[in-house]
């Protein structure tokens, strides 16, 4: 097994170039963001099991100080978890963020796992979290897990926004690959139309038949670009499920999972920073972050945009 | 307390009437050959007023609009006017989604700078070095306000009206379509607040008060309201929803709040339409809004009190009379220039085509309903001349028709 490289050993460049063009498939190595919490040890059975799943390497990382009773705790968790002594933690200090997206770069991290709150208070909501961060930063997958478990989550229902992006076939294909290995029961593609234009378009001069008419319209519309992004993926034993939402995107999909018990919920990763602006006059991803409604995979298709 | 007389009220409910049957037909025919609405509203308000009726049947005209004999009848219609322009701005914040601006990135924020700047620096610089052209005095206490107004006149748009064109054109949902929407709303939230800044100016030009004092004070008040009054907002709907009846504790908290906020800008000297104006966007941005209150307070407004103020405009002067074709020439031309080149140039540094970059500044060159508020609000406040209101009205409206036409030339190229 291949040791973990810490962050400054190699040029930041080289990185990059080996990252760049490298599909979000196959996950070949799991990283998982390590915090002494109650829930260190649920989070670790997790990892684990999914590095088992995918027949992946495992790298745990943790930001801090490296204190003896640090490496004690961690070690006897590992333990726990049935994570092999060979494993070694990368210990790195700085700031969470950049030192997490350091250490998963130099290590060509395809996946990372961390333990997420349902629901963030105020300040955190303001101040921005450690997955709102990474999430547009990072050049791997992250996956937020809400409830991490130490018999280990299913993921039997997975939701995947359908949106009009060229990352969206990646993270298509990447959702189809993840269900296949997890062994899920049914993923629904969601597309969701805004109606915010509609509102503002039909708000005179419009009768009831043109009203409806307008909205079966952009139904049938959504149902179509829905219908050429399932076919452009490979056939599948699994069932897929279609599903058109109007409503506000991100809170719509948000309420959606939430209704349909989802396991998972996946996204393509944000194309601009999420800054102070968008927490305030929220949208798409904000909404499902500031409470969410299961665990959640944010797909980083590294071969569109690095 | 002082109440309207008998004959006062026939007069006030009888030129009430008039006004909403009239407006209801001419609006229904010109919907059949694709006019926009207000176009109707506005002819009715132009036959009815001075224009034509009031020269054709001076008499008749006296005694339905008695305007100049009844100062009763004046007031209670003025009352009406103003609700209607408060609950119409109240309207158009509730359509406005600043998140739409935030979600579709570079080319977004390149369109809605360069269809805001340039219309507002060339409509500034004209009215600031020329105002003769305007018939304005250079040396007038309000050359400033003169100025920045034709700059915020210029750089509006009327989402309602962009919105439909667009929907009609099957681009709503389209790259196009969302950049348009997105610059759309960007260029409303920043014009109506500097047009709220230019009232108050007017305002304290009156009683006195400085310029920092009252950027402060709408600043303060807009980020109280979309923080802290967004957030209330956010934990009362839903328990407004689902614990009283249904609309009527829905649009009693909303129409409450946007006369509650208006009443409070109007009080601290800024425009009471400021007021209306965030409360709308503080309320339609909640999720928590159903669309279903959001259509009932949009018909309310739009059945009853749109018609009222857009006739009204036609009632305040008379058009023929007032009409300067080059003063008009000239607002047209500085509004397609500006608008289109400004939008033009954003959206082509944002990464669209020549094309399409033209096909956005056509779009988003339709003023409709919002440039005849800004327009009449404007003459209201003294700000402006007969004629230049005028021209403003015309401008609005050319500029309305011409959008769609002149947006599928582009895109068919």
């Amino acid at each position: 097994m291949r040791c973990p490289e810490h962050a400054a050993s190699t040029g930041n460049s080289t990185f990059e170039q080996r990252l760049k063009g490298r599909p979000p498939y196959p996950l070949e190595t799991i990283g998982v963001a390590v915090a002494f919490s109650p829930r260190l040890e649920a989070l670790l059975c997790e990892a684990q099991r999914l590095s088992v799943l995918f027949s992946a390497r495992l790298l745990l990382i943790h930001v801090g100080r490296r204190t003896a009773e640090k490496e004690a705790t961690l070690s006897e968790k590992c333990r726990l978890a049935g994570i092999a002594p060979e494993v070694q933690p990368v210990w790195q200090e700085g700031s969470i963020i950049s030192s997490l997206l350091a250490v998963c770069k130099t290590n060509m991290v395809d996946l990372l796992v961390l333990g997420a709150l349902q629901r963030e208070n105020v300040f955190r909501y303001y101040l921005g979290s450690v997955a709102r961060g990474l999430s547009r930063k990072a050049k791997c997958s992250l996956l937020l897990l809400t409830e991490p478990a130490t018999t280990g989550s299913t993921f039997n229902e997975i939701v995947v926004n359908c949106v009009e992006h060229p990352k969206t076939i990646p993270t298509l294909n990447t959702v189809l690959y993840f269900s296949n290995m997890t062994g899920s029961k049914c993923i629904h593609i969601v597309k969701e139309v805004d109606e915010s234009g509609l509102a503002m378009a039909m708000s005179d001069d419009v009768t009831t038949s043109e009203k409806s008419s307008f909205r079966e319209q952009l139904r049938h519309e959504a149902e179509e670009a829905l219908r050429q992004k399932m076919s452009s993926c490979p056939d599948q034993k699994i069932q897929v499920k279609p599903a058109v939402l109007f409503g506000r995107p991100g809170y719509a999909i948000r309420r959606y999972a939430e209704e349909c018990h989802a396991d998972l919920l996946v996204i393509n990763s944000p194309d601009s920073r999420y800054g102070l602006m968008d927490r305030i006059f929220n949208h798409d991803m904000e909404y499902i972050l500031e409470n969410l409604p299961c665990n959640m995979m944010i797909v980083h298709s590294r071969h569109t945009s690095i | 307390m002082a109440k309207l007389s008998q004959p006062d009220l026939v007069i006030f409910l009888l030129a009430l009437s008039v006004m909403l049957i009239s407006s209801r037909i001419s609006s229904e025919f010109g919907r059949r050959i694709g006019l926009p609405m207000v176009m109707g509203e506005l002819i009715v308000g132009v036959l009815l007023g001075p224009t034509v009726f009031g020269t054709l049947f001076p008499g008749i005209y006296a005694t339905i609009f008695p305007f100049a004999t009844n100062s009763h009848f004046a007031l209670a219609l003025d009352g009406v006017f103003s609700l209607s322009v408060i609950l119409l701005l109240f309207v158009a914040g509730l359509e406005l989604r600043f998140s739409l601006f935030l979600r579709h990135g570079k080319t977004a924020m390149t369109t809605g700078l360069g269809s805001m700047v340039l219309p507002f620096a060339s409509g500034f610089a004209m009215a600031w070095f020329f105002p003769q052209w305007f018939s304005a005095e250079p040396d007038n206490g309000t050359h400033l306000l003169f100025s920045l107004f034709l700059g915020t006149a210029m750089s509006i748009s009327a989402l309602p009206v962009i919105a439909r064109i667009l929907l009609d054109m099957k681009l709503l949902k389209t790259e196009i379509g969302t950049v348009i929407i997105a610059s759309a709303v960007f260029n409303d939230v920043v014009g109506w607040i500097i047009f709220s800044f230019i009232l108050s100016m007017v305002n304290k030009g009156h009683d006195g008060g400085s310029i920092q004092q009252t950027m402060l004070s709408i600043g303060g008040f807009a980020l109280f309201m979309l923080i802290a009054g967004r957030f209330l907002i956010n934990r009362t709907l839903p328990w407004i929803q689902t614990k009283l009846s249904w609309p009527g504790g829905v649009l009693a908290f909303s129409l409450s709040l946007c006369l509650l906020c208006a009443s409070f800008t109007e009080y601290i000297r800024i425009h009471a339409i400021l007021g209306a104006f965030i409360a709308g966007l503080a309320i339609g941005d909640s999720v928590y809004f159903r669309e279903q209150a959001r259509e009932i307070i949009h018909q309310f407004v739009t059945s009853f009190f749109a018609p009222l103020f857009f006739v009204s405009i036609g009632l305040k002067v008379n058009f023929i009379e007032h009409f300067d074709p080059a003063i008009v020439l000239l607002i047209l031309l500085l509004a397609f220039a500006g608008k289109v080149i400004g939008a033009g140039v954003g959206a082509r540094i944002g990464g669209m085509t020549a094309s399409k970059s033209l096909a956005i500044g056509f779009g988003l060159n339709a003023r409709g309903a919002m440039e005849m508020i800004l327009g009449s609000l404007a003459y209201e406040a003294g700000l402006i001349s007969h004629t230049v209101f005028v021209a403003i009205i015309v401008m609005a409206l050319v500029t309305s028709i011409t959008s769609a036409p002149l947006m599928r030339m582009f895109l068919d190229k």
